[in-house]
């Protein structure tokens, strides 16, 4: 049996970590996305210089620097908000900003970035005419999104989401910076104390790729959901 | 004042696209079982004419009443605009377009496509909106089809499933932007057909068409656009057959 000095159980903690993380982070970077996108693609020019600030700020600055700033900075303001409501309302309380609740922040609010531009061109690639047929037949806004912009855009949007995923995935491995125990943190502390870098490296290679089958195997079954419809279905044309 | 008989009513349309104005001051009245035919050569604004019917494009002026009730305006930094959405939605929903590039929602089958606003718009039970769109499918001669997907059929059955889709919301008046202008020409008899039957049991349509034998046939009431005004309408043997202003004149002409 694979002897791994006793850090097994805690490997596989920090696995669950990263994928917990990951899929937090991923949830709030596509509500982020579809948010950002469509405030690109709104008719004011104040809320899409707000969305073309933020994704110009966040592409344009490294994750480790972000990642510390939003953590670091995030705790700062909180004090400071909470100083402020002591002094002038005497309301005594204490935020402490939670490295993992930072963690899913930091990592979304970076994919989000991203995922707009994604879902931006994707949006933007779907047919103005057949939202138009929506809305000619009554449809309220939020029922054209949900029943024929959401799975159009889909279609359009799922390589570029797969890739962001594949990236953020590994980017979980920043968050042993604030101090989080995620399995490539605990695999270097291991390797400290043992010498054994291969013993512990290998297997957190291996999770990795373990979860980045499991996604494209996810990937491949939406695709063949958002695809019905465009001439996968192989039955004969008719005229 | 309103009178609730009339499906559609329009009053003094005006409409401008950056400064250049389309529609001058357009009206129209369609009664219940009127066919309204719109003809005139591209740019006259018979389109956007149209489509200011349901909204699709903003009239700058003018006053729209379907059966009574008049769609409600208001003016703010974009311009005028309805001040109630609820009715606007209310009110798309009984004025059904038929599009001429058919705008089939294609990530659904022919049959979803039918039913998807009965259901999530008139909030239809979904037995009873299959039930009455397999009809409808059988009535345009789609009945085979209803499970496939739009890509799987042609122009012409496409567009036959739209006409469909717009009848499964029992319109009061049906909407028809130049249904067959995307069609090969031996597929244009086809929905031309139905278009007659629908014509026929009194239905009431008003349609922008270059298909002057329907115009002819099927329409009682002929509309010819030029630059933004009505130049001259009336009965389809009057207007088609003895037009009376030069530029009808020439738009009628053969042209080789």
């Amino acid at each position: 049996m694979l002897d791994l000095h006793g850090y097994g159980y805690r490997l596989l903690e920090g696995g669950l970590l990263t994928l917990e993380l990951a899929i937090l982070s991923l949830i709030l970077a596509v509500v982020l996305g579809l948010v950002t996108a469509s405030a690109k693609l709104s008719s004011s020019i104040v809320i899409r210089a707000i969305a073309k600030a933020y994704t110009l700020v966040i592409r344009g600055v490294p994750d480790l620097v972000l990642m510390m700033l939003l953590f670091y900075g995030g705790q700062i303001g909180i004090n400071m908000a909470t100083d402020w409501l002591y002094y002038e309302f005497d309301v005594d309380i204490f935020v402490n900003v939670d490295a993992f609740v930072a963690g899913v922040i930091t990592i979304g609010i970076i994919f989000g970035a991203y995922m707009s531009e994604t879902f931006r061109g994707a949006f933007m690639a779907v047919d103005g005419g057949l939202l138009e047929a929506a809305r000619a037949y009554g449809m309220r806004p939020w029922t054209v999104f949900r029943r024929i912009r959401f799975p159009l855009m889909m279609r359009h949007a799922l390589p570029g989401l797969s890739n962001n995923w594949m990236v953020l995935l590994k980017t979980t491995a920043l968050v042993s910076i604030i101090g989080l125990s995620d399995m490539v943190k605990v695999a270097a502390e291991a390797t400290k104390a043992t010498h054994e870098p291969f013993l512990f490296m290998i297997p957190v290679a291996l999770g990795y790729l373990a979860i980045s089958s499991v996604s494209e195997w996810c990937f491949m079954k939406l695709k063949a959901r958002y695809d019905v419809g465009f001439g996968a279905e192989g039955a004969s044309w008719n005229n | 004042m309103a009178d609730t008989s009339i499906p559609l009513k329009i009053n003094g349309l005006y409409k401008s696209f950056n400064d250049t104005p389309v529609l001058k001051g357009l009206s129209l009245d369609a009664r219940k079982g009127d066919v309204i035919t719109l003809i005139g050569a591209s740019g006259s604004g018979k389109s956007t004419f149209l489509r200011c019917m349901n909204l699709l494009e903003m009239p700058d002026q003018g006053d729209i009443v379907v059966h009574g009730d008049p769609i409600k305006f208001k003016f703010d930094k974009h311009g005028r605009q309805p001040s109630d959405w609820k009715q606007v939605e209310r009110i798309r929903s009984k004025l059904s377009m038929v599009f001429q590039n058919f705008n089939l929602w294609p990530h659904m089958t022919l049959l979803e496509n039918v039913i998807e606003a009965p259901i999530h718009v008139l909030g239809q039970p979904k037995d009873k909106a299959r039930a009455n769109g397999l009809s409808l499918l059988e009535r345009v001669g789609l009945a085979e089809r209803a499970s496939y997907y739009p890509t799987q059929l042609s122009g012409g059955q496409q567009q036959r499933g739209a006409i469909a889709r717009a009848l499964a919301m029992d319109p009061e008046v049906m909407l028809f932007d130049e249904p067959t202008s995307a069609l090969d020409p031996e597929l244009v008899g086809d929905v031309l057909e139905v278009m007659r039957e629908l014509a026929d049991e009194g239905r009431t349509m008003v349609v922008v068409t270059h298909e002057m034998d329907f115009a002819r046939d099927v329409s009682n009431h002929v509309m010819f656009l030029h630059q933004g005004v009505i130049e001259e309408q009336g009965a389809p043997e009057q207007v088609l057959s003895h037009p009376k202003s030069e530029r009808l004149k020439q738009f009628l002409s053969p042209r080789y």
